[in-house]
């Protein structure tokens, strides 16, 4: 089992607010780990860290065994880290086609010499990338919206899109924060489906999300965290039948 | 009929202008308003460098366009670093803290302005023929922001647009977006000047003031910001209207008051009435590619 992500006593505080004490955690290819915990646990904060959207006060990250620690964000997306958000972050004013087309680690016509001296090539890989665009939204059921405003389609095929966007990335870790959130009907099997696909091709997947049958269903592991803390490890089951989580999930 | 042709001149070179601080301020969404002192360094340097060394002035004028682009770099780059909001404050404290400084430099002739510029094309061939070229560098301009917008990275000015978080996890480098962005359009603005030294060959610092940033802005807000034909219908709306008012033969202590109050009323009266300029743009981005390929 490969390590893709290594986390190595991550502590971060805001203030007296605990988001990340002493975490350690790996992430392995081909293995989707679920990331539960009560709200304010600190689980969106982990994404944040671990994309260098917030800045650790101690300890050190790499990806696929380089170290990442001083690397902007989009040096780290552009290694192999994507993620989705937990309010979306779409773009509204590019079509679903267009929010997904943003998406690979090379974006061609990117580097202006190349916009300008390379036009040609910069033109036949736009086509190239379009083409693995309108493949993922079909895999990820947004075929038919593909030319449709983000903000006139459903919540649930808005979460889609995110997913989709990451997609782009063909990442070696992707992160998904609460896909399921607000989401029914048709999309819930999509998006289960689809992270299934993924882990299953060699990715490294890590979801945090509150719907717990989801989360059983879909992760070979999980970790709990609370208060900053990774508290257990283990699977899906054993975290959910254990009484001390789950009074610390609920509160008392 | 040389009145004419001048006005011509006027309103090419304010396309030129207005066109390329669309780009900034409209496509990136940069919020800055010192385009004018952009303009400013390309109609010094071009006109110096042709004026005391004698460098023929098609080349002096490139060389003021690579000033612009250089100079536009040195203030964006580091404002840009930190975070949006204080590339307003740099570039503003830029643009005056230099026309200050031009006017105390008595090499570039002070406060009284820089005289006896070299013309080019005038006497060779005749003011038409430099209207023709302005106008020619005008199309270009218009042109090329319209290729920069409907392209690849006019898709990634969209989305940084709209949110540069999401747009740095995807792998894009939204500070050299914006930096690019912003040298190109300074440098489009440089050649400006250099079109406008060599035409009317004498420049002041203060013509490159607020009013003048007030104008360009004025152009863009009101012409219809993220259009291809906006700065160019701007343009020639606001550079008409304050010759229009030059008939009535007023005092020039009350026309440039008039025309600043002029150009605040009406972008107060368009942000109110019309936000969205005479020419309105769609808030749907779409790439010339047409993108209706598959389905
Ligand atoms: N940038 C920040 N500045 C200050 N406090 C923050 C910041 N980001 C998060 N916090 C605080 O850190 C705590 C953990 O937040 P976080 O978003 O990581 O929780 P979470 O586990 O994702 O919760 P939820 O399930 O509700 O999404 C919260 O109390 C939050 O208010
Ligand atoms: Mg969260």
């Amino acid at each position: 089992m490969t390590d893709v992500l290594r986390i190595r006593d991550l502590n971060k505080s805001f203030g007296g607010i605990v988001v990340a004490d002493e975490v350690n955690l790996d992430l392995h290819a081909g293995r989707v780990l679920g990331l539960i915990g009560p709200n304010g646990a600190g689980k969106t904060s982990l994404f944040n860290l671990v994309t260098g959207v917030v800045k650790p006060d101690t300890g050190s990250i790499t990806l696929d065994g380089q170290s990442i620690d001083n690397l902007p964000i989009y040096q780290r997306a552009r290694l192999g880290l994507a993620r989705t958000w937990q309010n979306l972050r779409l773009f509204p004013s590019l079509s679903v086609l267009d929010n997904v087309m943003l998406g690979p680690r090379d974006y061609p016509g990117e580097k202006l010499t190349s916009l300008i001296f390379d036009a040609r090539g910069v033109a036949r890989r736009q086509a190239e990338e379009q083409d693995r665009a309108h493949a993922i939204l079909k895999r990820t059921g947004l075929a038919g919206v593909a030319q449709s405003r983000v903000q006139d389609i459903a919540y649930g095929q808005q979460k889609l899109v995110g997913v989709a966007r990451a997609l782009m990335n063909d990442a070696r870790c992707l992160l998904l924060d609460e896909p399921m959130a607000g989401v029914e009907g048709q999309a819930y099997g999509a998006i289960q489906r689809v992270v299934r696909d993924i882990a299953e091709s060699g990715v490294a997947v890590c979801v945090v999300e509150h719907n717990v049958a989801f989360v059983r269903d879909l992760c070979d592991e999980g970790v709990f965290m609370f208060a900053g803390k990774v508290l257990a490890r283990g699977t899906v089951g054993e975290l959910i039948a254990d009484p001390r989580l789950t009074e610390l999930y609920f509160g008392t | 009929m040389e009145y004419i042709v001048t006005i011509i001149i006027l309103v090419g070179l304010f396309v030129i202008l207005a066109a390329s601080f669309d780009l900034i301020i409209g496509y990136c969404g940069l919020i800055s308003i010192a385009h004018p002192i952009f303009y400013a360094i390309g109609a010094y340097t071009s006109a110096m460098l042709a004026k005391e060394a004698g460098v023929p002035v098609p080349l002096a004028m490139l060389i003021g366009a690579g000033a612009a682009l250089v100079s536009s770099i040195l203030v964006a780059l580091p404002s840009l670093r930190v975070s949006g909001d204080y590339l307003l404050i740099a570039s503003i404290g830029f643009q005056l803290g230099l026309i200050e400084l031009a006017k105390h430099f008595h090499e570039i002739g002070g406060a009284g302005g820089l005289t006896n510029i070299p013309p080019f094309l005038i006497r060779e061939v005749g003011r038409e023929a430099y209207a023709v070229l302005v106008v020619v560098i005008a199309a270009l301009t218009v042109w090329f922001v319209r290729w920069m917008a409907t392209g690849p990275y006019g898709r990634m000015m969209s989305a940084l647009r709209d949110d540069e978080l999401a747009f740095s996890m995807l792998g894009r480098n939204a500070i050299w977006v914006k930096v690019s962005v912003f040298g190109i359009g300074s440098a489009i603005a440089g050649l400006a000047g250099g079109l406008y030294a060599h035409y009317f060959r004498f420049i002041e610092p203060d013509q490159f003031g607020l009013l003048a940033s007030s104008a360009v802005l004025t152009m863009v807000v009101v012409g219809g910001m993220r259009t291809t034909w906006g700065p160019v219908v701007g343009a020639i709306v606001l550079q008409l209207l304050p010759q229009a008012i030059t008939f009535f033969g007023l005092p020039p202590s009350v026309l440039g008051p008039l025309q600043g109050i002029m150009f605040t009323g009406l972008v107060l009266v368009f942000m109110f009435m019309r936000p969205q300029g005479l020419v309105a743009a769609s808030d749907l981005w779409r790439g010339r590619e047409g993108g209706a390929r598959h389905d």
